[in-house]
């Protein structure tokens, strides 16, 4: 059982990553192929700061959400420049340039050792640590990454961002200043996922490096595309999906030497058939075009 | 020290070269990231792998059997995955993200097929190198560079002086026009498709004398050989020789001075600075193309 | 009065010149039509005064202000209000939402608006919605409000872009080619609301290549061919125009 709330758990964080991943690619149509860059910052800092200056989770997560969406501020300039397929190679990149710095920069973030003992959350000092809690936290987030993304979306802004997605433009010749856009949308996808990074690294104590690999882009992108693009409620199924079909492989008592390559097998069908049948995911109404 | 660091960037270079010769030659007519060449080139020295080292089949024999099925692997994801989506006439990136499905799928079947560990297609003792101007360098260092260097200009001929040759470049400069002259634009994609992933397979071969053989060879690979294309002017078959030793250079000149492990961090920043400041690459041609 | 002013543009690519040393004035509450062969750098010329395009020299005069380095939106804003040659609407989205992207709003589009979901937001939606209602019943598209853009007609996208641009209230129209591709009644309609804008003081200067359609509408018409300007009067002088005939015909009598 507790099992069982350990995944959900993992799957909401994923949800929330999802979601803020949709808002750049789903509803404004950027490739953006790094997003796993800004729960890394936000990770990390928020580990860093509760083990080497004792400050709360609760102002590490801000911080580290904060720290992230000063990074998506950068990476919001080469999409100013670059369109398509060169972004989505400009977002990888950063993506692995950020992985090195995590892996390299030993004398802050220990490497490859990882950070263990974060500590987990405390409300009015009692300590989050059951899973029972910690579901109510996660959820508690879910629903305020999913609300405020809902009201960005449901709105003239959001109307704006669909409008850029279908032609940047068209955008232009009726008034929008597109590349304002594309940075407030940059910043709050990588505030949102900062947030999810920080859950994860006070969820579990430790972080290293090899939890914050492209592979994990390309997983919530395809979460994002999965579920559909565009669609908030397609960013739930997307994510929840992906995250339990891994957990059923183990279920099936495969070893996880046929386990892991068989998930990312399925990973990379999926993309392919997704992309050859239905590029619009299974709720999504907006194709690439 | 300074020479051995310009021969192993030669060698390092001629390698990503080799790498994005076959890449920008497919390249040129289907005008996306063909990221699953990467796989290919893997699959390349897997093939030789069983052929020579499981099978223990005559080395020739298995250089050519392995080159011939990578060639055909090419083709079969060409028709398979890229051939329906430009049916649909699907933008740049669904190809992209379809072909890194595809080198994801492809690459972990590698792993699932032949395991995680490392592998090798040396047999024997290491051989000692020759002295050249103060470095040392290996046969298969010779090998690699001398097949880049004749590859590349084999190719480079054959795109600018034969009829196939320059239907591939008809196909890539203008696709409509191709049609309009008689050229069936899907057979030159698939003379490119079976030329480059050829290439590829031989790449991927040669490279493993040298290095090891293992499943995430290929996306390691062609990273740096799109980085390459992209540095040297993608489409241009001498740019791609020109960024492969650029790339190989700064790699080595850059972990000359810093840690090793920065290696790929260095590539991409190079990545990100030409995509931004320089996207034509070092041999590309500006164009002020009206797009409106 | 003077509304827009194009001095000396040149524009040159790869070599080509598409825009050779072309002055021209749009005059306010007038139609002007550009009009020249394919290939003679109409649209070239449209890109370059909406923003979308930086010519090497000259001067773009809108309104007492020179455009010539401004961004896109910025022009936009400031009153040029263009339509595309190949139609860019926004084809996964609704006809309706499609022109209420053109209306303003005051703070309603903000970030902070849409976040809160505050009242000025909402009030402004309802507001604009119901606008962009009878602009949509103007053109004659009120039925089709909750179609895709993508899935209207040729004639009806034409007509939805129109909309869109009617929404932007721009002190002048540049349409690009408002006619290619329309059956003859939708060429009369679209026309006799070119006549409709200019009656409600609007200003309009449209790219046309076939000079006949242009002569009962135009007040000035000038040819382009080559990137350069052959020809500049109104519809009677150009008629007589040897200049034009030559380019357009290949001899110089009728």
């Amino acid at each position: 059982m507790e099992y069982l709330i350990h995944i959900l758990i993992i799957a909401g964080i994923y949800v929330i990553f999802t979601l803020s991943l949709n808002l750049i690619v789903g509803f404004t149509g950027l490739a953006a192929l790094g997003h796993i860059v800004f729960a890394c910052v936000g990770a990390y800092t928020s580990s860093l700061l509760a083990l080497n200056l004792g400050i709360s989770p609760w102002i590490g997560l801000i911080t580290g959400a904060i720290l992230a969406s000063i990074l998506g501020a950068i990476v919001a300039y080469p999409s100013l420049r670059l369109k398509g397929d060169y972004l989505a190679l400009a977002t990888f990149g950063l993506g692995v340039i950020v992985y090195s710095v995590a892996k390299n920069w030993v004398s802050l973030t220990r490497g490859p050792m990882g950070l263990p003992g974060i500590p987990s959350f405390s409300i009015f000092g009692y300590q989050i640590s059951n899973v029972w809690s910690y579901l109510i936290l996660v959820l508690t987030f879910v629903l305020i990454t999913y609300q405020a993304i809902r009201n960005i979306t449901n709105s003239p802004f959001g109307r704006i961002l669909k409008g850029i997605r279908e032609d940047e433009i068209a955008s232009q010749a009726i008034g929008k200043n597109v590349n304002k856009y594309k940075l407030i949308v940059f910043i709050v996808g990588a505030f949102f996922a900062g947030i999810a990074g920080s859950l994860y690294a006070h969820y579990s104590s430790f972080i290293d490096p090899s939890s914050f690999t492209i592979m994990e882009s390309i997983t919530i992108l395809l979460m994002v595309v999965f579920g559909g693009m565009g669609s908030l409620k397609g960013s739930f199924v997307g994510a929840f999906l992906l995250v339990i079909l891994p957990e059923l492989l183990r279920f099936l008592g495969m070893p996880s030497s046929v386990a892991a390559p068989l998930r990312q097998m399925i990973y990379g069908l999926l993309l392919v058939i997704l992309m050859i049948w239905r590029p619009q995911g299974l709720m999504g109404k907006y194709k690439f075009k | 020290m300074i020479q051995q660091l310009i021969i192993n960037s030669f060698i390092i270079g001629c390698t990503y070269a080799l790498i994005a010769l076959g890449f920008v030659i497919i390249y040129r007519t289907i005008k996306f990231f063909h990221f699953a060449h990467g796989v290919v080139y893997a699959a390349g020295a897997y093939l030789a792998y069983t052929f020579f080292i499981l099978l223990n089949i005559n080395p020739l024999i298995s250089f050519f059997l392995s080159v011939v099925l990578t060639s055909v692997l090419g083709i079969a994801v060409d028709r398979f995955v890229y051939l329906p989506l430009r049916k649909h006439k699907s933008p740049s990136l669904v190809f992209l993200l379809a072909s890194f499905g595809v080198l994801i799928f492809l690459q972990n079947l590698i792993q699932l097929i032949f395991g995680a560990q490392i592998l090798t297609l040396r047999t024997g003792p290491i051989k000692e190198g020759y002295h050249f101007l103060g470095a040392l360098i290996t046969d298969n260092q010779i090998l690699i560079i001398v097949s880049s260097l004749v590859l590349f200009f084999l190719c480079w001929l054959f795109v600018q002086k034969t009829k196939f040759g320059k239907a591939i470049r008809a196909v890539s400069d203008d696709p409509l026009g191709a049609r309009v002259v008689g050229i069936n634009s899907e057979r030159v994609i698939m003379i490119a498709f079976a030329i480059g992933s050829a290439l590829a397979g031989a790449a991927g071969i040669l490279i493993s004398l040298e290095t090891n053989i293992e499943p995430t060879m290929g996306l390691n690979a062609i990273l740096k050989g799109i980085i390459a294309s992209i540095v040297g002017g993608i489409g241009s078959i001498p740019g791609a020789l020109f960024g492969g030793l650029f790339l190989g250079l700064a790699e080595n000149l850059g972990i000359w001075k810093i840690q090793a492990g920065w290696k790929d961090a260095i590539a991409f920043v190079i990545l990100i600075l030409f995509l931004l400041l320089r996207p034509s690459g070092i041999m590309g041609v500006k164009t002020d193309k009206e797009k409106i | 009065m003077t509304m827009l002013q194009i001095q000396n543009l040149y524009k040159e690519f790869d070599g080509i010149k598409a825009v050779d040393d072309l002055s021209f004035t749009v005059e306010d509450n007038s139609i002007v039509a550009l009009v020249g062969p394919n290939g003679s750098g109409k649209t070239t010329v449209f890109n370059i005064i909406s923003g979308f395009l930086k010519a090497n020299k000259g001067r773009i005069i809108f309104d007492g202000n020179d455009i010539i380095s401004l961004n896109p939106f910025k022009i936009a804003r400031l009153g040029i209000g263009r339509t595309f040659q190949n139609i860019r609407l926004f084809p996964q989205i609704s006809v309706l939402d499609n022109v209420l992207l053109g209306l303003k709003y005051e703070t309603g589009h903000r970030f902070s608006s849409a976040l809160f979901q505050t009242k000025r937001m909402k009030k402004e939606e309802a507001d604009n919605k119901k606008k962009a209602e009878e602009l949509l019943k103007f053109v004659g598209l009120a039925e089709k409000r909750d179609a895709l853009a993508e899935n209207l007609s040729h004639g009806q996208r034409k007509l939805l872009e129109l909309a869109r641009i009617l929404a932007l209230e721009p002190k002048i129209f540049l349409l690009d080619e408002p006619i290619a591709g329309l059956f003859p009644e939708t060429k009369r309609t679209m026309f006799s609301l070119i006549k409709k804008f200019k009656a409600s003081g609007k200003t309009i200067s449209f790219i046309e290549h076939d000079l006949h359609s242009v002569m009962d509408i135009a007040d000035k018409i000038i040819v382009l061919d080559h990137g350069k300007k052959i020809a500049e009067g109104t519809p009677e002088e150009i008629k007589q125009n040897k200049e034009v005939l030559k380019a357009y015909i290949g001899k110089d009598t009728l």
